[in-house]
């Protein structure tokens, strides 16, 4: 046999809770698979992997039923230092498991607390296979966010374990490097036999990395299958608030049944079904010479003194002029610059040289406090904003401040909008993701602001969430002059944005529109950003113009034919 | 004023956390900063203590000379003998007002002056022993005379969640500036606005307690499966920890020099009247 774990007839509940949160578990991992763990929020996926590595039940003391054995150790007898030679796992907020300050000290800090006296071998040799031998030195605070989670990585692979466990990594990363990620964990999975199991929300990357898919509903395993069969099952994928790859979504609305789910599938699958001549709809370049400028940016220079005393240039020669009515989406890999050029807009850092003015104000001249006034930044992570005790109470902390009159009808009216009413006596750090997102767009919306900055609003969430937040975004346009947005998440982009700007190494190497930019995948590349699938889709057709969302792709083929060829859906594979 | 301002500018949150985290681990490379924390332990107790029980203004300046040449070779962060400038220069300065105020006259300059040269030389020889060891140091020279485990564990940890803290609270205190209302009038000598960003100094910490708290959570997870509490119970670990910890030939001509200019002073002190 070589099964590595096994459950049966596992049930957990946390003290306090209503619910068991596992509900008579049955599941068995064997050697060497590559797993992905789905299921919608609250349906028991990282309790699961908790159970892997004994944090239950000896960590989190519920009420525990069944049995489960982990490399032939049962759980219940072995401590969680006892099972975590045997199990990695990285957590989702990963940031928080490196306990020292180098890097090599980190990653040899478990074989060190084992006592094993190779310990800095074994953490050399953990580095050097996620890729990063040449930090080792280095302090963990000068990492980027993915070499942090690569080194969290690395933290666990120093054991030597057999079975990797990890949470969400597409949620934390840029999708540039939750690729990097993957790749790691394909090389770990295919070279050296370790199995993966892997929390993702994301298809698009199980569809190109792991082999078997586990989903979950309300604490009970639905059902275990290879990824195809999974992923085929777009129906009850999307009905759990799970979004396939969107080449799936596009064949299964069309009626295909045997759906294509990766990129180069989904080429071959429609590529013979493309309605030859397109009526081709020119998209209108819009007319930005006639438009009011609300923010510009004359030769703009940004750098900060770092640890070793140089100066890091983070933003150089920046020259931009934002007009009323756009929308634009700020992009580029991490480190690129994004936040700082909207932090500069808020007035809380000043431009080294250049100037930036508002609506003709001056920013440098400006006390943040008084840029308020027109300009809301909502932070990337919404728990830096919240600085009452209640969401109601951080929502009208502004109109509060500045003592507006009846502002307490504004704010009722917010919460609502934000469906935050239920909501408004909780702390707000106390709420999930979703519905911390939520409240720092509302506490940006009573700022009643004429421009409004959103700091990658759409990372770490989960599909259904992100969803749910696009709508608001989509409706921030009616009442606001320009909404600025940093981002990663590139469907964001393609489905919101009407202006493009593309920051790399703090310059400015693009400014346009979508259209301009998905067609120049050399750009992408060297930007590090990656389309969405349906628009990598539409370029690999050759169709015009591109599609950048499911709904155009499908509405293309509809209008065309009609019906669509179910015939031609089983020549696949 | 302007010179104000600019101090303002470089006192940045950012500044200020380079220069603690250069004052914790950037000064690995001097003399002292390679010698064993033992050595500086012992080193310092004598210089830490004694000054309290001398009271030859000779020996006092003399052991003064010496700290100020051992900081120097520290390479210590100028903003750290600034604040420690600025806090000796308060207290006398207090001190002297006060009691020429309560009907003192000059002399107490003398006996005044004797007290901050003995707080000189404590502070001097904590910055000397503390700054140059790096937290790690500083961990395992506790661990090696027989202070528990947990004590280096939190030393280190402490200083590698130090940056985390710093940008946190500043996320907070701008988090209030992006949302709150600064007084439209300056006040007498900037009255108003130091009263209110002393508010907001303050209140910044009541998030940043919740949120570090809450991120605590999943480092007493991650603790538990790197196997931290298996640690402190075996002594293997300790020996593991401590095999780097050599006292050598530097020690030994460190302290020797320092006996023996100690033993100088204190003989010329016989001989000199000052």
């Amino acid at each position: 046999m070589n099964e590595l774990i096994h459950v049966e007839n596992v049930t957990f509940q946390y003290p306090g809770a209503e619910h068991p949160v596992l509900n008579k578990m049955n599941l068995s991992v064997k050697k060497g698979e590559f797993l992905a763990v789905i299921g919608s929020n609250g349906s028991g996926k990282s309790t699961l992997c908790k159970l892997f590595n004994g944090l239950i039940p000896h960590f989190y003391t519920g009420d525990f039923e069944g049995s489960v054995t982990v490399s032939g150790l049962n759980i219940v007898e072995n401590s969680v230092a006892d099972l975590s030679c045997h199990v990695g796992y990285v957590f989702q907020d990963f940031e928080n498991q490196l306990v020292q300050a180098r890097v090599l000290e980190d990653v040899s800090f478990a074989p060190l607390n084992f006592g094993m006296e190779d310990y800095l071998q074994r953490g050399r040799r953990a580095l050097e296979l996620v890729g990063l031998a040449h930090l080792a030195d280095e302090f963990v605070w000068q990492l980027s966010g993915g070499q942090k989670h690569l080194l969290a990585l690395a933290g666990g692979l120093a054991m030597n374990p057999d079975i990797i466990v990890i949470d969400e990594p597409t949620a934390q990363l840029d999708p540039y490097h939750a690729k990097e990620i993957y790749e790691v964990l394909k090389k770990l999975n295919e070279q050296y036999g370790k199995t993966i199991i892997s929390i993702e929300h994301h298809t698009e990357f199980i569809a190109e990395y792991c082999r078997t898919v586990l989903l979950l509903n309300k604490g009970s395993v639905l059902w275990k299958r290879s990824t195809r069969e999974a992923l085929s099952e777009v129906e009850l994928l999307t009905e759990l608030a799970i979004y396939p790859p969107q080449a799936a979504q596009a064949a299964s609305r069309l009626g295909a049944d045997n759906v294509p789910i990766t990129l180069n599938e989904a080429i071959a699958f429609f590529k013979e079904k493309v309605p030859c001549g397109m009526p081709s709809v020119p998209r209108q370049k819009p007319d930005r010479s006639q438009e009011e400028t609300v923010i510009r940016f004359d030769q703009v220079g940004f750098s900060y003194k770092s640890m070793n005393k140089k100066r890091a240039q983070v933003l150089k020669n920046i020259n931009l002029s934002l007009n009323k009515g756009e929308q634009v989406a700020i992009v580029g890999n991490n480190g690129a610059g994004k936040s700082t050029l909207l932090r500069l807009i808020t007035g809380v850092k000043k431009p080294e040289s250049g100037s930036i003015t508002v609506r003709s104000q001056s920013v440098a001249s400006c006390a943040p406090e008084k840029m308020a006034d027109h300009v809301a930044y909502i932070y990337q992570n919404p728990e830096q904003m919240f600085i009452d005790d209640s969401v109601k109470k951080d929502v009208a902390f502004f109109p509060r401040a500045r003592k507006i009159k009846g502002y307490e009808a504004k704010i009722d009216e917010i919460l609502k909008q934000f469906d935050l009413v239920d909501l408004q006596d909780k702390d707000s750090r106390l709420m999930s993701g979703g519905q911390q997102r939520r409240a720092s767009l509302a506490i940006g919306a009573a700022m009643n602001p004429s421009v409004i900055l959103l700091d990658e609003p759409t990372a770490s969430l989960d599909m259904a969430t992100r969803k749910h937040l696009t709508q608001f975004i989509l409706k921030l346009k009616e009442q606001i002059d320009l909404v600025m947005i940093a981002t990663h998440d590139m469907q964001l982009v393609s489905e919101w944005a009407t202006r493009v700007i593309v920051l790399h190494h703090g310059q400015i190497i693009f400014d346009g529109n979508k259209e301009e930019l998905f067609s120049n995948p050399a750009l992408m590349d060297k930007a590090g950003l990656v389309p969405p699938q349906i628009v990598t889709l539409s370029l690999a057709l050759n169709v015009e113009p591109i599609d950048y969302s499911v709904d155009s792709f499908i509405n293309r083929f509809k209008e065309a034919r009609g019906e669509w060829p179910l015939q031609k859906a089983s020549q696949i594979n | 004023m302007a010179a104000a301002k600019s101090f303002a500018d470089k006192l940045s949150f950012e500044q200020i956390k380079i220069e603690l985290l250069n004052t914790a681990y950037g000064n690995d490379r001097t003399l002292i900063a390679k010698l064993d924390p033992r050595t500086l332990f012992l080193w310092y107790a004598f210089f830490g203590i004694a000054p309290w029980f001398i009271h030859s203004r000779f020996i006092l300046a003399g052991m003064l000379l010496f700290v100020i040449g051992t900081t120097i070779m520290t390479k210590v962060s100028r903003l750290i003998i600034f604040i420690l400038i600025l806090g000796l220069l308060g207290e006398s300065g207090y001190l002297l007002i006060a009691s020429l105020f309560f009907g003192g006259n000059l002399g107490i300059i003398i006996p005044l002056l004797v007290l901050t040269m003995k707080l000189s030389v404590i502070s001097l020889a904590s910055i000397t022993a503390f700054c140059s060891m790096s937290p790690e140091r500083l961990g395992e020279g506790l661990l090696r005379i027989g202070v528990p485990g947990q004590v280096s564990f939190s030393i280190s940890y402490g200083y590698r969640m130090l940056p985390t803290l710093f940008e946190e609270y500043n996320h907070i205190f701008m988090s209030y500036r992006l949302r709150g209302k600064s007084p439209e009038k300056h006040g007498l000598f900037y009255f108003r606005t130091v009263i209110y960003f002393i508010k907001l100094a303050v209140k910044s910490f009541y998030p940043l307690l919740l949120s570090m708290a809450k991120r605590a959570r999943t480092t007493v997870e991650a603790l538990e499966t790197k196997g931290g509490q298996y640690a402190f119970r075996n002594p293997a670990v300790k020996k593991l920890k401590l095999a780097n910890l050599r006292i050598g030939k530097t020690d030994y001509f460190f302290l020797l020099i320092s006996v023996l200019y100690l033993i100088s002073i204190f003989i010329s002190s016989h001989y000199v009247s000052f």
